[in-house]
């Protein structure tokens, strides 16, 4: 796989972390294809942003192996970053900005430090992935005076500022409405389309999953329960993902 | 003031508390220390950071240039008060030593740094307490950006460069403060050129630079401390409060005790 323009395959094995004591994560196997959108989802504290902590590598797994485009990713890790094939990415559930920066710097910040562009490309590049989340014209707009969802989206089009070859997103549409949860939605899947980035999304949120996934990975007790189409999921067995399915129809037909 | 700004459980009874307060306090005092050496180790970046070093100036001297002057004038012009009332049966020819003294070796360089940590420095534990806390940080990190060099070495240069040059600026406050009430208070009968003939005379070069020395190792605590209770901030904005707390405490006792050894350093080299 040309690491350059596609995404890069993500392969966990056995991955388990504990926290004083108490296994969050027991063992999850899970393998990506590249240019897949695979979305993980589970109940809230189900150990959902922490695997996505050990496959960005903020956290190391207590066992287990993680290999991300045919590399073990303590190896990547210990990388320069100019010396790594390919790029990872990551949108953090509260979108992560730092409040002292503006739209454009927050954006371009990567690029900057990385320092092989010029000024002018920078800016070109920062443009570009600003009109990609439809967030042209606020390139001097602090993160304070953006909405939540121009928030979630200016931390996409940081991550995509780099052209990943990974993305991996931490709750994108938490604490948003639906109609921009499905602005977020189209975005996922038109990065997918036109970027063909490896795209991991955490959620316990099952039409979005549902929407745009191409393969749905249910976390229960901390172990893979199931890794499914969504077609597949619609006829699962599994208790908790037909819980998920009743609980999303109720909601939907407003039968609470 | 106990360092509970990482949220940690205390265990029961009386014992088992000191034993967790002090390794505590050694856990900090270690993360301190290591993020001492990797900010020294960094300075040389601070080069091709300069903007970001010159930024961090700018809030040290906003945070702390006025307040500091107030600060200095009124502190030189109670020594005088203070002082020509002790003195009133001897003489007063030397207020200009007791202020000028007093101003360059100890309460220039004490004030100013504890001001730097009061303002400044508590706010460097704040926003990268917050930045801790809402992931900022780790975004940081995931983009292979290095935390330290990004946002705690211009802190750490600012601080280091800036603190003497604030400690000269209220050196000559105070000495002016001084001056004003020896001029204006009518039970001190010193002549104003008096009053610095006997300042110049007194005070050496040697104790003004003593003053600066201490000036570069508060600077270096007070922008440290607060970068490291930042760092180990937990627990959203309760964990934010109490990290400043604590940082700016814990800023002020060690910049007592590294005056306290410098002071007992500098007469030993005597």
């Amino acid at each position: 796989m040309a690491a350059d323009r596609h995404g890069v395959a993500l392969e966990l094995q056995g991955v388990r972390r504990v926290y004083d004591g108490h296994a969050v994560l027991r063992g999850v196997d899970l393998d990506v294809e590249p240019g897949r959108l695979v979305a993980i989802l589970g109940q809230s504290g189900t150990g959902k942003s922490v695997l996505l902590r050990q496959i960005i590598g903020l956290e190391k797994p207590d066992a287990g192996r993680i290999v991300v485009g045919g590399i073990e990713l303590p190896r990547y890790l210990a990388l320069a970053p100019e010396e790594k094939p390919f790029v990872m990415a990551m949108v953090f559930q509260s979108a992560a900005l730092l409040a002292s920066l503006t739209v454009a710097e927050n954006v371009s910040l990567r690029l900057r430090e990385r320092g092989h562009h010029s000024r002018a490309e920078i800016d070109a590049i920062t443009r570009r992935v600003l009109e990609q989340v439809d967030l042209a014209g606020t390139e001097r707009k602090t993160p304070s005076e953006l909405s939540g969802g121009m928030r979630k989206r200016v931390a996409i089009a940081r991550a995509l500022a780099v052209d990943p070859q990974i993305i991996l997103y931490d709750e994108p549409t938490a604490d948003l409405d639906p109609i921009l949860t499905e602005e977020i939605g189209r975005l996922i899947v038109r990065i997918r389309d036109t970027r063909g980035a490896t795209q991991i999304i955490v959620t316990h949120n099952l039409p979005l999953a549902r929407g745009i996934a191409d393969r749905i990975a249910v976390l229960d007790a901390g172990r893979i329960a199931e890794y499914v189409t969504p077609e597949e999921l619609v006829r699962s067995r599994h208790p908790l993902t037909r819980e998920f399915m009743r609980a999303a129809m109720l909601v939907e037909q407003g039968e609470l | 003031m106990a360092i509970e700004a990482v949220g940690a459980r205390r265990p029961g009874g009386l014992l088992a508390r000191l034993g967790a307060g002090i390794l505590d306090l050694l856990q900090v005092l270690g993360e301190a220390g290591n993020l001492f050496l990797a900010a020294v180790r960094l300075a040389p970046a601070a080069l091709v950071d300069r903007g970001r070093v010159a930024a961090q100036m700018v809030r040290v001297g906003t945070d702390t240039l006025w307040i500091g002057a107030l600060l200095s004038l009124f502190v030189g012009m109670v020594l005088v008060v203070q002082a020509a009332d002790q003195v009133s049966n001897v003489s007063q020819d030397i207020l200009g030593p007791i202020v000028g003294l007093s101003m360059t070796k100890e309460l220039g360089p004490v004030l100013m740094a504890f001001l730097l940590a009061g303002r400044a420095g508590s706010a460097m534990a704040a926003e990268l307490g917050s930045m801790q806390v809402y992931d900022e940080i780790n975004a940081l990190r995931t983009m292979d950006i290095d935390p330290v060099r990004f946002l705690v070495m211009p802190r750490f240069i600012a601080a280091t460069l800036a603190l003497p040059v604030l400690i000269i600026y209220a050196d000559f406050i105070g000495i002016a403060g001084g001056a004003l009430v020896v001029a204006s208070d009518p039970a001190i009968s010193l002549p104003v050129h008096a009053y610095f003939d006997r300042l110049l005379e007194w005070v050496k070069f040697r104790d003004v630079v003593i003053g600066l020395l201490k000036g570069v190792v508060f600077g270096m605590i007070a922008s440290i401390v607060p970068c490291t209770f930042g760092l180990r901030t937990r627990g959203g904005t309760e964990g934010i409060a109490s990290s400043t707390t604590a940082a700016v405490v814990w800023s002020f006792i060690l910049i007592l005790v590294f005056d306290f050894m410098i002071v007992r350093l500098s007469f030993a080299l005597d």
